[in-house]
């Protein structure tokens, strides 16, 4: 216990000096040659700016969780056999995710931790309103290169059990990212494997070997609470140029994957604590830190007669049971008929409601030409080529995962899945809807048009939809008399994309028909965007204007304020741009010329 | 240095302090309409309850709807469609993914064709299936539809004004 002490307060000391040599945010933004391959309008004007802003909130967060870890009990120790970190082991496990999420030095230039693309404000998806609504997915940490999809939230993604095909159902569940590829099969907690991801993705955070997040750790000034929680050996012999190589993305080692030397047994070191940083962040996302099941929603379960929906929620949520059908794939634990006139006496089939089925869906999204992607097939500075087909990137989700094609991970599963990809091309996770409307205080909504200050956010993998009643009014009228055979940009005219056109679908392989022509009111689709805004955690019933959600009160931006004309309906159609011909880039053969083919050939 | 850290520990014990949520005993009156229908009985017998109609047809493409009892077993059931130009050749099949609502007492079914002719006349039959492959075991008579002119639309569910 003497040594625990003693090993804090070091630990505490070289704490202190590490938060005040963070490098102030935005520093060295300009020093590196930068990659703008993009046309123009894709990376918005303020980009710098907001990236500024988003690290400066990053680092307050940080010393948040460096506060909770210097605030810790000293006696905390191990005891039992098996051996049990107490007394307050859950804190330990938490906080050490907090300074994992939010530390910028597990990232090449210390400049881009995990939380850079997740904030709290946003129910830990993307944090920067003008970057929702022009490049959809998020700079990384050598600028600009950037992503193919939206920065997915956290919560409740610790409830994704390890992908599975289950024969009998004839589907796939689990697995973590969109198109499932953070299978979860090694930690056996798809969450802890999807926070691998990024810290290596050469368009994410970057670092050009797993060992970098073990050589960067070794130095933190928490180590401590890592070697206290994990019991971990750091006594790895690195080579001298360790830090000359993590300094340098990902991408500029060609296909080696281990840049740093490392001897065999060094190796396996680096890679245990890869894995232990997966699973402290795992632990994070399941704590009420970010999952906490305090919505409105959940104090109506606890009690409906004394917590109350107003009568548009309620109707709302009678619509999304009925009518309107969502909890077909989005599970809200209850039990529920459209029979009209009838009272529920019965008790709440699951008090957690998760509100997703954990499988995948093609719902049909069009291609959104607005992703960054799609133009980043020109070289790099560091000789990288994010994305060599360019404009015949298609995003085929879990069936691109089941044939290891671009920009996912090999499919570990192969001699059984591979065979299963045309029967999944298209689809893509079914998120929990929980937190789907979480917004910073000072913009409490994600609606324009409300008379509110709003938060822009962007919806489904690709981005496509800009608000909930839009998202509600896709799947209310995509297959009516609006959809039309064109692609994003190209409506007839006398239409409106997103309100009266909806273009045809990017994948129209294993179209879910489940939803599409529900036959809801405008009034309608309204009650069900007032319903999921119940489900937005940190809800207090004695004070609910005031959010509880750690953190929430993190944002220093601007909220957006409608223009005139403005409407939720609308919300964002300044930005769309025109598609380009889909014949003359057809999909690449790197994604739809793999066996076995998709059932009909992808546009 | 201690004093430093002890500084630290209250702004942290301070700042946690600001995350509790109390809650206080003033609350709204209960509201008969905070009530929700039972649970429906799934159907003991499958059968189609309405349709099957044509939903839309438009641009090469046509909809066919129809209801059913809920057929239950897998929540991942199949709307399945064979169709063809000659009624007694229905050699083409559509295939879609339906989810089903477990809570539901009926279920839509609904399967979308690709690559119809315009001014056509195309016959179809449907049934659905589970993921897993077994049939619910009902199937329509054979029924038809034609597709419109190009650039026009046939729908029988308008989408909202």
């Amino acid at each position: 216990m003497r040594r625990d002490t003693r090993a804090l307060v070091k630990a505490a000391f070289a704490t202190v000096l590490g938060v005040l040599c963070v490098p102030l945010a935005g520093s060295e933004a300009h020093a590196r040659p930068a990659y703008n391959p993009y046309p123009s309008g894709i990376l918005p004007a303020n980009l710098d700016s907001e990236i500024t802003r988003v690290r400066n909130e990053v680092q307050t967060i940080f010393g948040r969780y460096f506060s909770e870890y210097q605030a810790l009990t000293p006696t905390l120790t191990y005891s039992g056999n098996p051996p049990i970190l107490v007394p307050n082991g859950y804190d330990a496990q938490r906080i050490l995710g907090g300074l994992l999420n939010f530390d910028e030095n597990m990232s090449p230039f210390h400049t881009e931790a995990c939380s850079f693309c997740h904030m709290p404000y946003a129910a830990f998806s993307g944090p920067i309103q003008s970057v929702n609504l022009t490049m959809i997915a998020y700079p990384g940490s050598a600028h600009y290169r950037a992503a193919k999809r939206t920065a997915q939230r956290y919560t409740y993604s610790h409830t994704f059990p390890v992908l599975n095909y289950d024969p009998v159902q004839g589907l796939f569940f689990g697995g973590n990212f969109w198109d499932g590829r953070a299978t979860g099969m090694k930690l056996q907690a798809p969450d802890a494997e999807q926070a691998q991801g990024p810290p290596v993705d050469p368009l994410e955070m970057g670092f050009p070997d797993i060992a970098c997040i073990a050589w960067r750790l070794s130095q933190a000034s928490y180590r401590p609470l890592f070697e206290l929680v994990w019991g971990t050996d750091f006594d790895i012999n690195w080579p001298s140029n360790t830090e000359k190589v993590c300094s340098t993305p990902n991408g500029a080692f060609g296909s080696n994957t281990t840049p740093v030397a490392l001897s065999a047994v060094d190796r396996t070191k680096a890679t245990n604590i890869y894995d232990h940083w997966g699973e402290s962040l795992s632990f994070l996302e399941r704590s009420p830190d970010i999952s906490p099941f305090n919505s409105k929603f959940d104090w109506y379960l606890k009690n409906p007669s004394l917590y109350p929906l107003t009568a548009d929620e309620m109707a709302g949520y009678k619509l999304f049971n009925g009518k309107g059908n969502c909890n077909s794939c989005h599970l809200d634990g209850r039990s529920t008929t459209l029979t009209p006139g009838e009272t529920d006496t019965g008790n709440t089939a699951d008090v957690q409601p998760l509100f997703t089925c954990h499988g995948f869906a093609n719902e049909g999204l069009p291609l959104n030409p607005r992703i960054a992607l799609f133009y980043e097939n020109k070289p790099d500075p560091y000789g990288f080529t994010p994305n060599p087909d360019g404009l015949r990137y298609r995003d085929l989700g879990l069936g691109n995962f089941l044939r290891s094609g671009p920009q996912s991970f090999p499919d570990p599963n192969q001699p059984e899945w591979l065979s299963l990809a045309p029967s999944v091309d298209g689809q893509m996770q079914v998120m929990t809807a929980r937190d789907v409307a979480l917004t910073p205080p000072q913009c409490p909504t994600t609606e324009a048009g409300t008379g509110k200050p709003y938060f822009q956010k962007e919806f489904f993998h690709n981005g496509y939809i800009k608000s909930l009643k839009q998202l509600v009014h896709f799947y209310n009228t995509r297959d009516t008399s609006y959809a039309y055979p064109v692609t994003s940009g190209h409506c007839p005219a006398g239409t409106v994309e997103r309100v009266t056109c909806w273009p045809q679908p990017e994948v129209k392989n294993n179209l879910d028909m489940t939803t599409g022509a529900l036959g809801l009111t405008d009034t309608e689709e309204n009650q069900i965007v007032a319903f999921l805004e119940t489900l937005t955690d940190g809800y207090n019933p004695a004070n609910p204007t005031v959010s509880t959600y750690k953190n929430i009160d993190t944002f220093t931006g601007q909220c957006s304020i409608t223009t005139p004309g403005e409407t939720a309906s609308n919300q964002g159609d300044k930005t769309l741009i025109p598609t380009w011909n889909l014949a003359q880039f057809p999909c690449a053969t790197d994604i739809c010329g793999v066996p076995p083919l998709p059932t009909t050939p992808i546009p | 240095m201690n004093g430093l850290l002890v500084k630290l520990a209250i702004a942290a014990a301070a700042g946690s302090l600001l995350y509790s949520s109390p809650i206080g005993a003033q609350m709204p009156p209960p509201q008969k309409e905070n009530q929700l229908p039972p649970p429906a009985k799934r159907a003991a017998h499958v059968e189609i309850l309405n349709g099957p109609a044509l939903e839309i047809a438009h641009d090469g493409i046509a909809i066919i709807r129809w209801t059913t009892n809920n057929p239950g077993g897998d929540d991942d059931h199949y709307a399945v469609a064979h169709y063809g130009t000659d009624p007694k050749d229905l050699s083409q099949t559509a295939k879609n993914h339906i989810r089903l609502n477990r809570g539901h007492a009926d279920t839509i079914f609904r399967v979308l064709m690709q690559g119809l002719k315009p001014d056509t006349t195309y016959y179809y039959k449907v049934t659905s299936m589970g993921a897993g492959g077994r049939s619910d075991g009902e199937e329509s008579s054979v029924n038809r539809f034609t597709t419109p002119a190009p650039g026009q639309v046939t729908s029988a569910h308008p989408p909202p004004e």
